[in-house]
Order: structure tokens, then C-alpha cells, then sequence
């Protein structure tokens, strides 16, 4: 069965109106053929698993077809926004969905900026691009009809050229009456590190994104028109303003996000000996990179749209107008952490440097990073030399290098084209064997940010278990760090729904934690709202269920419960395990790098810290417990068959 | 003494410094001198986003209890939890 079949199935399926007030159509775009079909994700759907992330699940499991790679014109690559995206005070974001060339499991990566809100307001909920365009494509987006345009003109463009372009050739202003998302030389190259730019930092990074959307020969989709408002089940505007107030009212948001952004998460992270440090061989690194030394290049903050926080933190190295990376938007945690620290780069200028040129260059800063501290500690075990790397020295801190790099792995050029292939390079035959044994990766995907979580073992299950591979964004139970919700059992059985150890090194019921928070994520992926404004996420008094189930009420009409919204959440969580099961995934792949069941921490007050190999499986097998799966990791049968009659 | 660092998102002081002479023997009770000095300190410090650090070393859990000793030095971080 082609994908052209399966999707004439699909659309045959599908209703030809909106389900509710507010739903947008999902649009399949034939990209050889230049055609495009129209539907609505079936209210059935809606129900088990909302919008955004959710519905793509929906979308990809009927559409993808196991037996073909990643990069084949017919394994699709869907854009979905949220229930509550473009509406709501920050939900302003989207997923986008396919089977990753760099993991091999399921791709879903999540970006705000302005891209997903205004499909929204275009009347599109999902976008589902599939086929071999014949040449590099521009999709514009218009008064809620799609063109397909000739891209030629814009390959070889990365981010910064390209978006100084769009404007020129067709009018508008950013973020006014213009969004977009993109690929950059590293997509167009299929550089499987590579990520959708949705905005000058905002991406869709994790997985190869870029990679799959250059596959398609897809350079762009460019979305044009005024913002508007909705017309909503129900008046929404009084509750937007109790959200907003709730945000801006909550501690870490005035404290941290507004004024800082995420950097102020390097500070703790060093100072607790948990920072990745030369690829994991060590856990701390210098307070030269601690937040305050950001704060002299950055001028001011940004934000996406409609959103109050601005969590987004600018820069400016110089002023130098030939410089082109001497500004920029970033760096987030993330990429402090990656081109610090795990690179073993000292100097906080090298980073935002770095930073720069990342964005510009469409790679995420969290594979990317992270492949090159893996080629860096093969170097230092001479796993790996300037035979193999054309005379670049991979010595820690050689910053110089590493931009080198970069721009060699955007090219596909020299030792860059090994880069390039991320976790994979062991398989294309660029490193030895023995490489395997020194790769932070789980399922295949390069650990999403720099906190080693051989201390925290909430951290380290949620690493093992994330549906996408080792990425903290997926279930996080980020408040272990805070001693004031450890300290009262309480509060924190509350936030939970269970008892939940408060020694952040103790194993126990910390699958408590992870089922609850990967429950919430999900959702707030699915109406749309931004992680870091998620109850859970960065505070216990931020927006939530209750949040979000009063307003896809007034949005939509429909109701859901927070436990039936609680179920939304660990539905979406069981289609992405049984997607996985069809790619191979086993309860084998639920696990961490050997480093960390090996090699205890060498500083701080949990110095011989580690993961026990005994106590982790238990954890997993209770994981599996809480969560309704089979020993292997995939839903029990009586829930397994109902998920798969809502999915068809 | 007992030295105690805050942050700039903490405003209680026109310092950044602040030092404990009397005699404490745990977080807990230099909360308590400090909100006697400084009235509404303890409630400003009732936040998760502030952890404390003694001697650099961060504390998860427990952090009242943890007891101190002439010559420590005390800091308040505000601590994002995820990025």
C-alpha cells in the first residue's frame, strides 16, 4: 500500500467540517503530485488524544509505513498545533511528527515562535507533507489555501540570509503577518542533527527534523495574513487574563524566566556536581559561565506569540554589522550546557558564539553538542585521530575547532560529514565499534540537556523512558531539585497524586513522579501551552489540567475532566510506545548510557553516586506498573485495543 | 558568623552580603535571625524557586535541618528547574 493509499483511506475517514468551534482542517499536501486534500481529525480522536502532539500520533500511525527508512517520500512529516494554540496567553506552540533518521524511533519536536499560531489562524490544526517534491519547494500558506512555489531561488540560504529574504520578496513584516518554518543548508543536506528553524532560534530540533524536511525537497512554508481572533464555543478572553495573571504572578517566572531566561539553571547544576563535562567524564565546570556572565551581552528578552513571559534572552557579542554572528537569540540552558561545559569551552563568548552559528546553520544544539563532545573523548582515547579527522585537533575548549565543525557538518564537508550522522556514525562506519560504549544517547537520540542524572533518579528514569529518546522535555520531574517541596511530603503527594520520596537519590515511587509529569507534558504538547510555563515543568504553581480543561471549554465546547484530561496524557504516551513497538523498541531500549550504571560521580556531596543496575530495573518494572504497560513496555491489551479502535 | 549571600530577585537588603553574628546552629535558625533583622524574610524565602547552598554545596532536601557552624557561608539560588 503507497502512502498516496493510505491517505486517500485517511481522508475517506475523516469529517468534511470543523468538529467543534475553533478546529482547524488537517491538510495532506501531495508534494510530487502538487495536490492537496482536506479533512478534520474525528471528534473520537479529539477526545482520546486532543490536537498537536496528540492528533499527529493519530496521523502517523495510520500513515507510516515501518517497512520503508525514515527518509523515504513516504514516511510523512505532520505539523500539528494545539487545542489551545494561538489562543491562550503562552500556547503558542506546535509538534512536528515522522519516524527520526537520527534515532530510528518516533520523531516529535516541539517549537513555538509564530509558525504554529498562525496555521492556526489560516484555519489549519495539521499539516501532513508526504511524496518527493520534484524541486525544492516553497509552500505558501495564504488565506488559509496552500501554493506550492518554486524554492530554487532560496537553497544554499541558511537561516539568517534566508529570513532576511522572505520579507523582501513577499512583503510583510515577522511575527506581524509572516511566519515561518525552514530548513537550512544542514536540512537540504540531510544532516541528521539538523532541525526545522521555526523563527531566528526557535526550532523543531530533536530528532533530524531538517533532515526529513529536506528529504521532501520542502525549503519552506511561509504563512501570510493578518493575526485575528477565534470564534470561540464560549467567551475566553476573561480566563486568558486569570492565566496571564497566573504566570506572571508565579516566583520562577519573575525571578528566572523573565529577566534571565533558562541559563540560571548552570548555576545549581554545577554547584550540585551534575553538569555533563567532557562528555560525562565529569560533572562540573567553571562558574565563568554562570548566568551573570551572560547578562552583560544580553540587550533584552523576546518572546512567541501572544505569549506575556518572554523568556526568550537576545544577545550582542559586538557591534560589529559585518559580524554576522556578533548577535543573535539564545543561548538557552541547553546550549550553554553543550558548548560549555560538555565541550569543556570556558569562555562565556565562545558559547554565545557558537550559539549563534547554530541557529543561523539549523542544527540542534543538543545533538549537535553532544556529537562532538562523543568525537572529542574519542580523540582523547585515540579512538579517533587527525587521520580520521583531516588534521582537525579535537581537544577540549578548542573552540576554534568546533566552529569548524559546525560548518562542516551544516556542508557535509571533511571529518563534518562523520558529525553529521549524529548517533549513527558508528552504523555508516565513521567511528569503531568501541565508540558505542562512550555515546549519551538513548534510543538512539543524543541526551537532550547537560544535567547528569546519575544523582537524580526521577531525571534518570524519565532519560530511559521518554517515547523520543534521552530528552528531559518529554516527563521531567524537574521540581526534585527544589529542597521546599522535598521537604513537605505533603504538598508533594498532592503535586503527584502519590507519596513520592523525598531524597532526590532514592529510587523509590519515583515512578510516581515521571507518570505524572509525562501525562501533563503530553497534554500541554497538545492544546498547545509551552513547557517551561507547565505546571510541573518549572514551578507547582503555574498553569495545569485544571487550567486548561476550564478553557478548551470556552474555546472549543468541549468538555474534559482533569482526570479525563490526566487519561489524554497517558494515551498519547501509549500510541508513541506502540508506534515505537512497530519500529523495533523493546523494553531492552528503556535504559541509560553505560556510563552511568558504571562510572560513579567523582564531586560533591553525592560524590559515588550512580545508577544501580538492580535498583533502576525495579524502578522500570514499577514504571511499567503505574503505567499500565506490558512487561515489554507497550499498553496491556484491554487499553491497547481500545487505542487502537479510537486510532482505526 | 555566618556569611549569607542573595540573589538580586531576593530584595530584602540594600546588600547583596548579609552577616549573622549570633549563634545558629541550623538554615532553620538563620532564617529565623535574619527575619527577626529583617521582617517578612522567612515568608519571602517560603518560594520553591529559592534552594540553599552552604559551603557550595547544594541542598535537595532536608535543608532547614541541615546544621551550620561558625565561619559558613550561606547562599540563596534561585533555582529554575528545567531548560
Amino acid at each position: 500500500m503507497t502512502i498516496r493509499d493510505r491517505v486517500t483511506t485517511l481522508v475517506a475517514e475523516l469529517p468534511k467540517e470543523p468538529q467543534y468551534p475553533t478546529q482547524g482542517a488537517t491538510v495532506f499536501v501531495d508534494l510530487q503530485r502538487r495536490e492537496i486534500a482536506r479533512g478534520y481529525t474525528p471528534i473520537r480522536v479529539v477526545k482520546t488524544l486532543l490536537a498537536g502532539r496528540g492528533a499527529n500520533m493519530y496521523y502517523l500511525h495510520r500513515l507510516l509505513d515501518e517497512s520503508l527508512h525514515p527518509l523515504h517520500p513516504d514516511v510523512p512529516l505532520i505539523f500539528g498545533s494545539g487545542v489551545l494554540t494561538g489562543i491562550v496567553p503562552s500556547a503558542a506552540r506546535g509538534n512536528a511528527t515522522s519516524w527520526s533518521p537520527e534515532s530510528g524511533v518516533i520523531m516529535d519536536s516541539n517549537a513555538g515562535d509564530h509558525f504554529p499560531s498562525f496555521i492556526r489562524m489560516n484555519g489549519i490544526d495539521h499539516i501532513v507533507l508526504f511524496g518527493e517534491a520534484a524541486g525544492w519547494t516553497l509552500l505558501r500558506v495564504k488565506a488559509g489555501g496552500i501554493e506550492f512555489l518554486d524554492a530554487t531561488p532560496y537553497v544554499g540560504l541558511d537561516n539568517i540570509d534566508l529570513r532576511d529574504r522572505i520579507p523582501h520578496d513577499f512583503g510583510g513584516t515577522w511575527a506581524r503577518d509572516l511566519a515561518m518554518v525552514n530548513v537550512t543548508r544542514a536540512g537540504e543536506n540531510q544532516v541528521l542533527t539538523s532541525a526545522i528553524m521555526a523563527g531566528p532560534k526557535a526550532c523543531y530540533a530533536r530528532g533530524g527534523p531538517g533532515a526529513k524536511m529536506g528529504s521532501l525537497k520542502v525549503k519552506a512554508i511561509l504563512v501570510q495574513g493578518q493575526t485575528r481572533d477565534f470564534e470561540t464555543a464560549q467567551p475566553y478572553k476573561g480566563y486568558n487574563r486569570t492565566i496571564a495573571q497566573k504566570l506572571l504572578e508565579t516566583s520562577v517566572v519573575k525571578h528566572a524566566l523573565k529577566t534571565v531566561g533558562t541559563p540560571f539553571l548552570y548555576r545549581p547544576s554545577r554547584m550540585l556536581g551534575a553538569m555533563g563535562t567532557k562528555n560525562n567524564q565529569e560533572t562540573t565546570w567553571t562558574d565563568k559561565l554562570d548566568s551573570d556572565n551572560i547578562t552583560p551581552y544580553r540587550p533584552g528578552m523576546a518572546g512567541c506569540f501572544r505569549c506575556p513571559v518572554n523568556c526568550r534572552p537576545l544577545n550582542e557579542l559586538n557591534q560589529d554589522p559585518q559580524d554576522k554572528y556578533g548577535r543573535g537569540d539564545g543561548p538557552e540552558y541547553v546550549t550553554l550546557g553543550k558548548f560549555g561545559p560538555n565541550v569543556g569551552i570556558d569562555r562565556i563568548e565562545s558559547v554565545i558564539r557558537l550559539n549563534n552559528i547554530c541557529n543561523d546553520l539549523g542544527l540542534d544544539t543538543a545533538s549537535t553538542g553532544s556529537t562532538i563532545a562523543w568525537a572529542m573523548e574519542l580523540y582523547q582515547r585515540g579512538l579517533l585521530t587527525q587521520k580520521e579527522t583531516g588534521g582537525l585537533d579535537l581537544a577540549w575548549g578548542n573552540a576554534d575547532v568546533v566552529e569548524q565543525l559546525l560548518f562542516g557538518m551544516s556542508r557535509r564537508e571533511g571529518f563534518g560529514n562523520a558529525l553529521a550522522d549524529g548517533t549513527r556514525a558508528v552504523e555508516k562506519g565513521h567511528f569503531p565499534n568501541e565508540a558505542l560504549r562512550y555515546r549519551m544517547a538513548v534510543k538512539g537520540l543524543m541526551q537532550s540537556d547537560p544535567h547528569d542524572a546519575r544523582i537524580l533518579k526521577a531525571f534518570a528514569l524519565g532519560l530511559a523512558v521518554a517515547t523520543r529518546g534521552m530528552d528531559h522535555l518529554r516527563n521531567r520531574v524537574t521540581l526534585e531539585i527544589n529542597a521546599r517541596i522535598n521537604d513537605d511530603p505533603a504538598f508533594k503527594e498532592r503535586l503527584y497524586g502519590a507519596p513520592v520520596s523525598a531524597a532526590p537519590n532514592s529510587y523509590a515511587q519515583k515512578e510516581v513522579a515521571v507518570r505524572a509529569c509525562e501525562n501533563i507534558y503530553a497534554v500541554g504538547d497538545s492544546v498547545g501551552m509551552c513547557r517551561f510555563t507547565t505546571k510541573l515543568f518549572n514551578s507547582p504553581s503555574l498553569p495545569g489540567l485544571e487550567e486548561f480543561s476550564a478553557q478548551i471549554q470556552n474555546v472549543s465546547g468541549l468538555t474534559f475532566s482533569v482526570d479525563e484530561l490526566n487519561n489524554v496524557g497517558h494515551n498519547i504516551m501509549g500510541v508513541e510506545r506502540m508506534i515505537n513497538h512497530r519500529l523495533g523498541v523493546r523494553r531492552a531500549d528503556d535504559t541509560l548510557p553505560e556510563r552511568w550504571f558504571d562510572e560513579p560521580i567523582q564531586v560533591g556531596s553525592y560524590k559515588g553516586e550512580k545508577i544501580d543496575r538492580g535498583e533502576f530495573d525495579a524502578m522500570l518494572t514499577r514504571f511499567y506498573e503505574v503505567s499500565n504497560l506490558t512487561p515489554e513496555g507497550v499498553p496491556v491489551d484491554g487499553w491497547r485495543q481500545q487505542l487502537q479502535q479510537v486510532l482505526g | 558568623m555566618i556569611s549569607v549571600l542573595l540573589p538580586a530577585a531576593l530584595r530584602v537588603s540594600d546588600s547583596h552580603r548579609i552577616e549573622v553574628h549570633e549563634a545558629v546552629h541550623s538554615v532553620a535558625e538563620l532564617v529565623d535571625a535574619i527575619d527577626r533583622r529583617i521582617p517578612g524574610f522567612r515568608d519571602q524565602l517560603d518560594d520553591s524557586v529559592f534552594n540553599f547552598a552552604v559551603n557550595d554545596e547544594m541542598l535537595l532536601y532536608q535543608a532547614r535541618e541541615r546544621a551550620l557552624q561558625d565561619g559558613d557561608v550561606v547562599e540563596v539560588i534561585p533555582t529554575i528547574s528545567g531548560g
